[in-house]
């Protein structure tokens, strides 16, 4: 079947049977890479784009079920060779490891801070908690979406990472 | 030195959070083919007959391998270092493991590969398995190779990897308390966010470009060449991106039979393993089966250690021989023993091969010598702390195969994690250094291993 959607703004005409997954249609139709494979079930979070607004798992949605979308996804965050606030944190905190999850996370807190998320971290958690980061860096992605949350502005010659875990007696 | 100290973001953060980094799957080339490989549904049977004609007459199939493809199909990830090969690249007259790749295809897409695989037949002889290390030595076990459940090649000629040091059967006669334990670590899977995954393309002049999510490159490159009796040269290997490894990409999962693939159809191939495929059929850490009796004073000096270890290797050797060495090397811990006695086999079982995971050998061993130390605080009543602190290596003191510590740690790191956590050391040990043992640090039992630092 030929049906439209929209992708971080620009019109795409896709054919591709009904069943066929968004990520898919994403990665091997309209190469657009960020949304990635990791379990293909719907587990993992890491494919996870917005579809009007509200974050979805493209693994596990079919494509005839976004007909007439607006699709977001990494790619749409900011300007080519610019950042959103909330990608500044996720350097500034250090909040990517391997990276192969980061991509669903930051779709995820988009989402979040869009619809006024604070900077709880127990909110924080409850509203990613089904995204799997397996480098286990949860404590600075907590960090990265509560600092974007405050507005913060970060200088990103640097890194915060680490500064809050200074144990007694033991130089950092 | 601009490195050191300097609080660095990560080299490659900006890339991470803008779609920027490429990750092997995210390679396009036109007319890339996808590949599927045939896994053997069985822990262990004789392979009786393979049958590729149906997925061969296919259309949209382009390639079916089996092991008559392969010019040295057996092969051994260490073979440099001495491990004779034992592993087959697919399997040729038995599988020895449930997920063992017996053949593989590449077709036009995914699901047309799929269909490719489970058009081949392939005929087993079912064999009993093992998949319990306890039971590898028992003489009705099933026999894993023709050479037997362990693994034989240590030094050489050794079915063990064995230290001995100082008089053992003195240690036991003097020990006030014998303290036993039995430590058994699960296997884990690391479960990479990106599965394995592999991308190779045929080049001009007969070269071919392999990008690969290895954490190992160049030793991958090495695998591959071999077993294609090919010069390195013709392998150009692109990678360095890789997401999530943890120790389970280091052994060569997809790149060699990825590569036959593409030289079989002359088309560009990917191979990305599903999800299923990784849990079930992708390396884990080594459960490991372990044996300890220690023989130790009444006041806390640990005079002795036996210690079994039992490796499964899983049904190939791959690393595990590296992994016992490892093993033997630090299986006193951070403490001095002066008398060994230590066994430790790769015991091979029907299981998937295991692998490296984030200190590969030594956690499994630390958490049972540490845990270990815990039991013989509270048997004897004592502050496992200070227990610590008493058999600590030192300067002089020597490791269990015999070579002096230069630069021991465990002193000042036990002081350190004693003052984070608010427990005061005391007086003794509060100012212990890592110096030669004298005075009350040095007791007659440990004279003997002492050795000269300067030396080393």
């Amino acid at each position: 079947m030929s049906l439209n959607i929209t992708v971080n703004g620009t019109s795409r005409t896709v054919n591709a049977e009904p069943l066929t997954p968004l990520l898919h249609v994403l990665r091997e139709e309209l190469d657009v890479l960020s949304p990635k494979a990791g379990c293909q079930n719907g587990g993992c979070g890491t494919c996870t784009v917005l579809v009007d607004g509200e974050p979805r798992r493209s693994c596990l949605i079919p494509i005839s079920a976004v007909e007439g979308a607006e699709i977001r996804t990494v790619e749409g965050l900011a300007p080519p060779g610019q950042l959103s606030t909330l990608q500044e944190a996720w350097i500034h905190h250090y909040a990517a490891q391997c990276g192969f999850c980061t991509s669903g996370f930051l779709m995820a807190a988009t989402a979040y801070l869009e619809n006024g998320g604070s900077d709880d971290h127990a909110e924080i958690a409850t509203a990613l908690g089904g995204h799997v980061c397996r480098c286990t860096g949860y404590v600075k992605i907590l960090d990265a979406i509560s600092a974007a949350a405050r507005g913060d502005s970060f200088d990103l010659t640097t890194t915060a990472a680490g500064l809050r875990t200074t144990i007694k007696g033991v130089d950092q | 030195m601009k490195a050191v100290g300097a609080r660095l973001p990560r080299y490659d953060a900006n890339e991470h959070v803008s779609a920027g980094t490429r990750y092997v799957d995210d390679v396009r080339i036109p007319g890339t083919l996808w590949a599927k490989a045939l896994r053997s549904p069985h822990d262990h049977a004789e392979i009786v007959s393979i049958d590729t004609s149906a997925a061969e007459a296919m259309e949209g199939v382009h390639a079916v391998v089996t092991y008559k493809d392969v010019h040295k199909n057996i092969h051994g990830h260490i073979e440099g270092l001495g491990v004779p090969g034992d592993e087959p690249l697919l399997a040729e007259t038995h599988v020895r493991y449930k997920g063992q790749p017996v053949a593989a295809v590449a077709a036009d897409n995914e699901e047309l590969a799929v269909r490719a695989t489970e058009a081949i037949k392939v005929t087993y002889k079912e064999l009993p398995s093992l998949l319990d290390v306890r039971k590898a030595f028992d003489g009705d076990a099933p026999q894993v190779h023709h050479w037997g459940n362990w693994y034989p090649h240590f030094e050489g000629e050794m079915d063990r990897r064995q230290i001995r040091k100082g008089d053992i059967d003195k240690a036991f006669e003097d020990a006030d308390v014998i303290v036993q334990g039995v430590y058994r670590p699960a296997a884990i899977e690391h479960i990479p966010m990106e599965t394995q995954v592999c991308q190779v393309v045929p080049e001009a002049g007969g070269r071919f470009v392999v990008y690969s999510a290895t954490q190992a490159m160049y030793f991958s490159m090495g695998v591959v060449a071999a077993h294609l009796n090919w010069p390195l040269n013709k392998l150009k290997f692109v990678g360095g991106t890789t997401g999530g490894g943890f120790g389970g990409k280091v052994d060569t999962a997809t790149e060699t039979i990825t590569t036959l693939l593409a030289i079989k159809s002359h088309r560009p191939v990917r191979w990305r393993w599903t999800r299923m495929e990784e849990f079930l059929c992708s390396s884990t850490r080594a459960p490991w089966h372990m044996e300890i009796a220690d023989a130790v004073t009444k006041d806390g000096w640990i005079l002795g250690r036996k210690m079994l270890t039992l490796h499964d290797a899983g049904a190939f050797a791959r690393f595990s021989p590296y992994g016992v060495t490892k093993h033997a090397f630090h299986h006193t811990g951070a403490y001095t023993i002066p008398n060994l006695e230590f066994n430790g086999f790769v015991v091979y079982t029907n299981r998937i091969p295991t692998t490296a995971m984030r200190g590969f050998g030594v956690t499994s061993v630390s958490f049972a010598t540490e845990t270990h130390i815990e039991r013989i605080a509270q048997t004897l009543g004592m502050d496992p702390i200070e227990l610590r602190m008493k058999n600590a290596t030192r300067l002089g003191d020597t490791s269990p195969n015999g070579i002096p510590y230069v630069d021991p740690s465990t002193v000042p790191v036990i002081q350190a994690i004693s003052n984070a956590a608010g427990f005061e050391l005391p007086a003794h040990y509060r100012t212990m250094t890592s110096a030669m043992r004298s005075g009350e640090d040095l007791p007659a039992h440990l004279v003997a291993q002492m050795g000269n630092p300067e030396d080393h």
